[in-house]
């Protein structure tokens, strides 16, 4: 991806070629299943597709992999994106504004961001737990705002924005390209990235350093929460409706192994942001691959637990950076 | 006229990777009586006990127990040996039941249960040999400090062992449970246990032990009764010969002003009721004992540990104003004791390091100005002559005198009128030692001031303008630049005044 191509002055950014190559090899052996199994995968066409579905999860991801930097996790964001993104949708349908419908989906998004920073940042709760009990309130309040039925009749001009092909490339693929480049540059270059890195090397440590580490925690999971917002305006432009179950727990997992995939410490401090994008179309890939090999749903679970498990292993005993 | 010591460890050495942590120690222990075992920071009292624990295996020498020799290979083996260790109550289960804390590494059991009729009959005498009516049942967490380390102790008694083993029993005691502590060892003493007790509280030792050993360096420098001593004579035991350097000149400012003012600092049971004031363009030595609340002190005018009470004024230009710990963190620079832990980003960069808390300076919108960043650092490496290949250089592998070297320069380059520094040349060598000492003087003589503590006398006394002489969270004397070795020595064991009364 174009980000590579950045500045990264960071030096806890790099990752050990060992563990370059070993992604590398994953991404040969899901290229070559599909090889055999499904042909027709590298027809063009069809990669331009793969790049779609990889989107939204890149988005969410590059949230995920902010958090997790500064030591944290964020659980809530599919749901929280699911649920905004049914918001902003009710008042599409009600009003047929489509920019303001999405502007709900990013502000309502963000907030909840905002929430759960607070709560980790400033009253100093456990992540997991706080955006457990937040995936479980966004779920909860999208069931019951829908009663599960799903929200259509989207105004058709949202609808035909995200289908556009400009550059040949379709529009949430460039959106998420964009969110990637602008994610990887601040991450980088900005003072809050600075903080936060150094918050989720040594707390402690940041501390002595004067950061104000509860601000800069807080921060952390608003950004995740703002892509949440962005996931949603995709999510339902691409598929013409909005409901309940637009997220799940398996999405949750895919999240997650997006950004271990992509070189994200689950330890905090470690990885560049824009691994989390490159993770997510991997577990794009092997999705797709399990699916041509014809894995059963079952199987193909246990593939991705254990491939977390591998990666988190992985960056236990060959360390941080290299 | 001694009869024969129940516990005698004879040239005891050991060495890790790098450090020779005991060379040709002694210690001997008598049933009944009460063994004080003193030493500066790494003297290798921890070594010591650790051995006789069965945790570190010794590289040489032979350990007595009741006159035969033992191997003391495993925790086993000191235990049958008779070896019993009271641990801190900060090691206690806070919300289990106090018959289950005593009873957390071997419950009495009935078919598959736990016995817990047995468990708190037996918990009942435990705490009876040692004069207490605990209720074996109350939480842990519900007791008060001095309680949960009865607790402690009943544990460690439950073996019935010979010899019993305090470390650092008193650091969170009131004056009160210490007393109470105090009347426990003499009863275990009374009834033929030999107590080996660990402290740097010079006026407990002359209290309760009888005999003392002195460690210094991994060498037993002194053993012999307390009462053959004084209190003086047992500081320098400790400290040893002192090395002295010529102090280190200075210019000092023509009409130093008072920049800061610390009044009635306090934080419960650490900080007692701390007043100072610090010159621009001073060097006050910090001088007390580990454990004396030093570290604790600093920590809380940086707003790193929350204060009870006390206020803190800033003067500068002629105006005075009140702030808050927070604020002050804000305009002093803080050199931490732990310069690995809490000092450095170890996985980052020199640079990084090196203007990690002055990022806003160098930065606009938020952005890091990467061009400022280096040249800052590289301004920083070259004023401190940091001997490092480049500004890219992992800081953890640089030597221990450069690294902290590294930690002064992130707040050299926000030119703070105030610096705290808490032991900044532990772990150096002797050249990096006076390196940081000599940086010391000539920020001073640019106008800083500074506030420095050093376990290292003859550190201090080649910088210091002043002297607190902090005890127990207390600042009990104020010596001035002429004082002696020995009258900083005898300052520390000062008894607080209130201690007496009590």
């Amino acid at each position: 991806m174009t980000a590579a191509a950045l500045p990264a002055p960071l030096s806890v950014a790099r990752r050990s070629w060992l563990r370059t190559a070993v992604v590398l090899l994953l991404v040969a052996a899901v290229l070559s299943v599909l090889w055999v199994f499904a042909p027709n995968f590298f027809k063009l066409n069809n990669l331009i597709n793969i790049l779609v579905q990889a989107s939204i999860l890149a988005v969410m991801a590059t949230g995920m992999a902010v958090v997790m930097i500064g030591g944290g996790i964020d659980l809530s964001l599919p749901f929280s994106a699911a649920l905004c993104a049914v918001l902003g949708a009710m008042y599409m349908r009600a009003t047929g504004d489509l920019a303001i419908g999405a502007l709900i989906m990013f502000v309502a998004a963000t907030f909840i961001g905002l929430l759960n920073g607070v709560a980790v940042g400033y009253l100093g709760m456990i992540p997991f737990v706080v955006t457990l009990a937040m995936m479980s309130i966004t779920a909860g309040a999208a069931v019951w705002l829908t009663n599960s039925i799903s929200i259509s009749h989207i105004p058709a001009g949202f609808v035909g924005f995200f289908r556009e092909r400009p550059a040949g490339l379709p529009v949430p693929v460039l959106i998420a390209l964009a969110v990637s480049v602008l994610a990887a540059f601040l991450m980088s270059r900005s003072v809050f990235a600075r903080q936060l890195y150094a918050i989720g090397l040594n707390a402690r440590a940041a501390k002595v350093a004067r950061i104000s580490t509860r601000r800069v925690l807080a921060m952390s999971y608003v950004a995740a929460g703002a892509s949440a917002g962005v996931a949603a305006i995709m999510l339902t432009g691409r598929l013409a409706s909005a409901s309940a179950n637009l997220a799940s727990p398996s999405m949750v997992l895919d999240v997650v192994s997006a950004c271990v995939i992509g070189g994200i410490s689950v330890y905090g401090g470690a990885g560049r942001v824009w691994g989390a994008a490159l993770g997510a179309l991997f577990i794009t890939l092997l999705g797709n691959a399990l699916n041509a090999a014809e894995v059963s749903l079952y199987a193909s679970q246990m593939i991705r637990g254990a491939i977390i498990i591998a990666f988190v292993a992985f960056d236990r005993f060959w360390g941080r950076g290299g | 006229m001694m009869a024969a010591p129940f516990l005698r460890m004879r040239d005891i050495s050991k060495a890790f990777p790098g450090v020779v942590a005991l060379d040709r120690a002694q210690l001997a222990a008598r049933s009944g009586a009460v063994m004080a075992l003193v030493g500066a920071n790494g003297a290798g009292k921890s070594t010591l006990m650790n051995i006789l624990g069965g945790i570190v295996s010794r590289d040489e020498g032979e350990v007595f127990v009741a006159e035969r020799p033992v191997a003391l290979r495993t925790p086993i083996e000191s235990l049958q040996a008779g070896m019993g260790f009271v641990q801190q109550e900060l090691n206690s289960l806070p919300t289990m039941s106090v018959a289950e804390n005593i009873f957390i590494d071997a419950f009495p059991r009935r078919l598959a249960a736990i016995d817990t009729g047995v468990c708190n009959k037996r918990s009942r005498e435990l705490l009876r040999r040692l004069g207490s009516d605990l209720d074996p049942r109350a939480v842990v967490g519900d007791l008060s400090v001095g309680d949960r380390q009865l607790v402690e102790i009943a544990r460690a008694l439950r073996r019935d062992p010979r010899l019993l083993i305090f470390d650092e029993p008193t650091a969170s005691l009131s004056p009160r449970e210490r007393k109470r502590l105090f009347d426990v060892m003499r009863s275990l003493k009374a009834q033929g246990v030999a107590i080996v007790y660990i402290s740097h509280f010079i006026d407990e030792i002359f209290e309760i032990a009888d005999d003392v050993t002195v460690l210094r360096n991994g060498r037993t420098v002194f053993s012999g009764e307390v009462a053959s001593l004084s209190k003086v004579e047992l500081v320098r035991h400790m400290l040893g010969s002192l090395d002295y350097e010529a102090r280190l000149q200075r210019r000092r400012p023509a009409e130093p002003g008072v920049l800061l003012r610390v009044a009635s600092l306090k934080r419960s049971g650490i900080i007692d009721d701390v007043s100072f004031t610090l010159k621009a363009g001073e060097v006050v030595g910090l001088w007390g004992l580990l454990g004396a609340g030093r570290t604790e002190l600093m920590r809380a005018l940086v707003g790193l540990d929350p204060i009870d009470a006390g206020a803190i004024h800033w003067s500068e230009n002629g105006a005075t104003v009140r702030i808050g710990p927070a604020e002050l963190g804000r305009r002093a620079g803080f050199v931490t004791e732990d310069r690995r832990g809490e000092g450095l980003f170890l996985a980052m960069s020199v640079g990084e390091n090196i203007v990690m808390p002055n990022l806003r300076a160098i930065s606009r919108l938020g952005l890091v100005r990467i061009g400022e960043q280096r040249r800052s650092a590289a301004r920083m490496i070259e004023r401190l002559a940091i001997k490092t290949s480049s500004q890219d250089q992992r800081v953890a592998t640089l030597s221990g005198g450069n690294q902290q070297k590294a930690v002064f320069a992130r707040w050299l380059a926000g030119a703070p009128k105030l610096l705290l520094l808490d032991e900044p040349t532990r772990g150096l060598d002797v050249n990096a030692k006076t390196e940081i000492l000599r940086l010391v003087n000539e920020l001073a003589g640019a106008g800083t001031a500074v506030l420095l503590v050093s376990s290292e006398l003859e550190e201090l006394t080649r910088v210091c303008d002043r002297y607190l002489v902090i005890v127990r969270g207390r600042i009990l004397a104020e010596l001035p630049e002429s004082a002696t070795a020995e009258q900083l020595i005898s300052a520390l064991s000062l008894t607080d005044p209130r201690e007496i009364a009590a």
